[in-house]
């Protein structure tokens, strides 16, 4: 069945007073919110600006604020995100330079990911149903077999809603961010390297690093893929002292 | 002299490689992209690195380039895969009968295989369907579609590419016979502009059709659509696919934390315009439980169509219509400094762009080889630089 969607959307454009727009969209009963985006451009305006690719929540690029809170579109059916409300209110992520509509410059988080040292891909856990594999069979790179372990990408699917949702973020856009500490914390777990590890502490133990969070756990709390950076940065903290304290009784 | 200038229209995993592998050769590159990087036919695919084994009975020139280019994306993007391998397995006796031409298939198009005993395949594999009745292993893999094209961007862009989003081709600027650049729309400021190039590469996918219609040229580009359905947990660790020839809702592809089920095709009129149609949806989850039946007690947590850019032939049905690609010089159109290179798969994007390079080089009477098959692409992120 097909239903009528009212959509308020963010409307903006470098030098031009930022507003809203209305629409009504027209879309299946069991589409997501990224089609009702999507059909603003299709059904009224092509020269709407939004981000997709993927459709199911691993490219990351679609992330909005949806009614005033920090949304993947391609996972938030329609019937649930209007239900007790007259209409979608969409606009583009908070704590981001503001390109056009609900497109946001993502240049700058992505340099910090990538100092932050995450690799792409983990360690697989070994257990899909509770029982650990002894090993795995698996082609090389050069096509043939050897034994390794599974790989599979990481959850953090670089959103940038923690980003958006982090109060300190809105503050000082210096602060390394929830996402990016959250990856130095991953970073030091995989890394079997100790200089390495210690490099990766430093990075986080300054100004702008772990000690700059409030703690108010937004972003764990807006995380679509339970990456849980609120809890990465508090670990670290507690390893980072766990150092010092160490290093002052002369045990490090 | 300054090196020539080549724009590209496209930024899906087509338009990504050729940049990369013309900047690579020396030439000047603009990539031109309407939305954001892989926002359509790339960025909804499967997310499949194919073996090849999926096609190594029915379609094997389209089988042999999969096996070719996942072994050289293996060396070159090595770090931003799921290389788990696949498996194909026989749940009955029609899908055992075809064992022996599968295992065939893998030998004539060189693509590497193990038989997998039933019980080790379980152990593997423990969400799998306990009915199977053989198992057979290749090396398929997993990629991220958005990610697979920013890492051919960074380093297309590292080799001195411009790439510029949400800039719209609205005409091809024409000089007699010569296709001489392009004009746009750049959606950030609302302007138009006019960009010259010596050369324009059409690598707009399903679409194609639509700019080649710029250039008064015509391409065999049918617009084909498939739907994928996303559930909310990883349900395996390999790529299962059913072992018959391509069919509706015949493999599950893990990513990350979900399992991606597909797919479907139909042909469509407009690839801006995709209906999806319910009942695909529900094949997908019927299908996909024959494979792993656990789907069927999992949350659908996305649901996606994007239109495939099938080279049409006359006479053929969608399914049976060779993956494989072509590039399209348009000079024997009575069109010159216009090339259109389309049909394939984001698998065999590199090989694609090598073929459109040889082209767009030879025309431009540009000695530089290809050099993509050796030189490891940049990490994805340094895009953003």
């Amino acid at each position: 069945m097909a239903i009528q969607v009212p959509i308020k959307v963010f409307r903006y454009r470098p030098g031009t007073a930022p507003h809203f727009e209305r629409y009504q969209v027209t879309v299946p009963d069991d589409a997501t919110v990224i089609d009702v985006i999507e059909g603003v451009w299709a059904e009224h305006d092509r020269n709407f600006m939004f981000r997709h690719a993927c459709h199911h929540a691993s490219c990351g690029t679609c992330a909005v604020r949806l009614n005033g809170y920090e949304r993947l579109p391609c996972i938030v059916p329609v019937t649930e995100a209007l239900a007790g409300r007259q209409e979608l209110v969409v606009e583009p992520l908070r704590n981001f330079p503001l390109v056009g509509d609900l497109v946001v410059d993502v240049a700058g988080f992505f340099q910090k990911q990538a100092a932050s040292g995450l690799v792409i891909t983990r360690a697989a856990e070994a257990t899909l149903s509770g029982q650990p594999f002894a090993h795995s069979e698996l082609f090389s790179q050069a096509g043939a077999l050897e034994e390794r372990a599974y790989n599979r990408f990481e959850n953090c699917i670089e959103c940038g809603i923690c980003i958006s949702a982090c109060p300190t973020m809105a503050a000082t856009d210096k602060f390394w961010g929830p996402a990016a500490l959250a990856g130095i914390r991953r970073a030091t777990l995989t890394t079997g390297d100790c200089q390495e590890k210690a490099a990766l502490l430093a990075l986080a133990d300054s100004e702008q690093g772990v000690w700059r969070c409030h703690s108010a756990f937004e972003c764990t709390e807006s995380c679509p893929q339970d990456v849980d950076p609120g809890g990465a940065i508090m670990s670290l903290r507690r390893e980072i002292v766990g150092r010092k304290v160490k290093h002052l009784f002369g045990a490090g | 002299m300054a090196a020539p200038h080549v724009i590209v229209i496209g930024a899906g995993s087509t338009g990504a490689a050729t940049a990369h592998d013309l900047a690579l050769r020396g030439l000047r590159v603009t990539v031109l992209e309407r939305g954001e990087i892989a926002n359509c036919t790339t960025g909804r695919n499967h997310c499949l690195l194919h073996s090849g084994g999926r096609y190594c009975v029915k379609d094997q020139e389209s089988a042999i380039e999969c096996i070719d280019e996942n072994l050289i994306l293996r060396r070159i993007m090595p770090d931003a895969m799921e290389l788990n391998g696949g498996l194909f397995v026989a749940l009955n006796e029609a899908d055992l009968a075809f064992r022996e031409k599968f295992i065939e298939g893998c030998e004539q198009c060189h693509i590497p295989y193990r038989e997998v005993p039933v019980k080790r395949a379980l152990e593997m594999e423990p969400f799998l369907n306990p009915g199977l009745l053989a198992a057979v292993q290749v090396p398929d893999g997993v990629f991220e579609p958005f990610r697979f094209c920013l890492a051919f961007l960074a380093t297309a862009r590292h080799n001195g590419a411009v790439v510029r989003t949400y800039t719209e081709v609205t005409e091809l600027a024409r000089a007699g016979q010569f296709i001489t650049g392009v004009k746009v729309l750049d959606h950030r400021t609302g302007k138009t502009q006019e960009i010259g190039a010596d050369l324009v590469v059409n690598a707009t996918g399903p679409w194609a059709g639509r700019i080649a219609e710029m250039g008064g040229v015509e391409v065999p580009v049918a617009p084909t659509a498939g739907v994928m359905v996303t559930v909310d947990q990883r349900l395996c660790n390999l790529v299962i696919n059913r072992m018959d020839k391509p069919a509706d809702g015949d493999i599950v592809v893990p990513q990350r934390l979900t399992s991606i089920i597909g797919t479907t095709s139909w042909a469509i009129l407009d690839p801006d315009q995709i209906e999806i149609p319910k009942a695909h949806i529900e094949k997908m989850i019927q299908k996909g439980r024959e494979l792993i039946p656990a789907i069927q007690r999992r949350v659908t947590r996305g649901v996606g169509a994007a239109a495939r850019p099938l080279i049409r032939k006359a006479n053929t049905d969608e399914r049976e219509v060779s993956r494989t690609f072509e590039c399209f010089d348009h000079q024997r159109d009575g069109v010159d400094g216009f090339v259109t290179i389309s049909g394939g798969k984001t698998t065999t994007a590199r090989a694609m762009a090598e073929k459109a390079a040889d082209v767009v080089c030879a025309k431009l009477g540009q000695r530089a080889e290809c050099a993509t098959r050796t030189t490891p692409l940049l990490s994805y992120r340094l895009f953003y630089n």
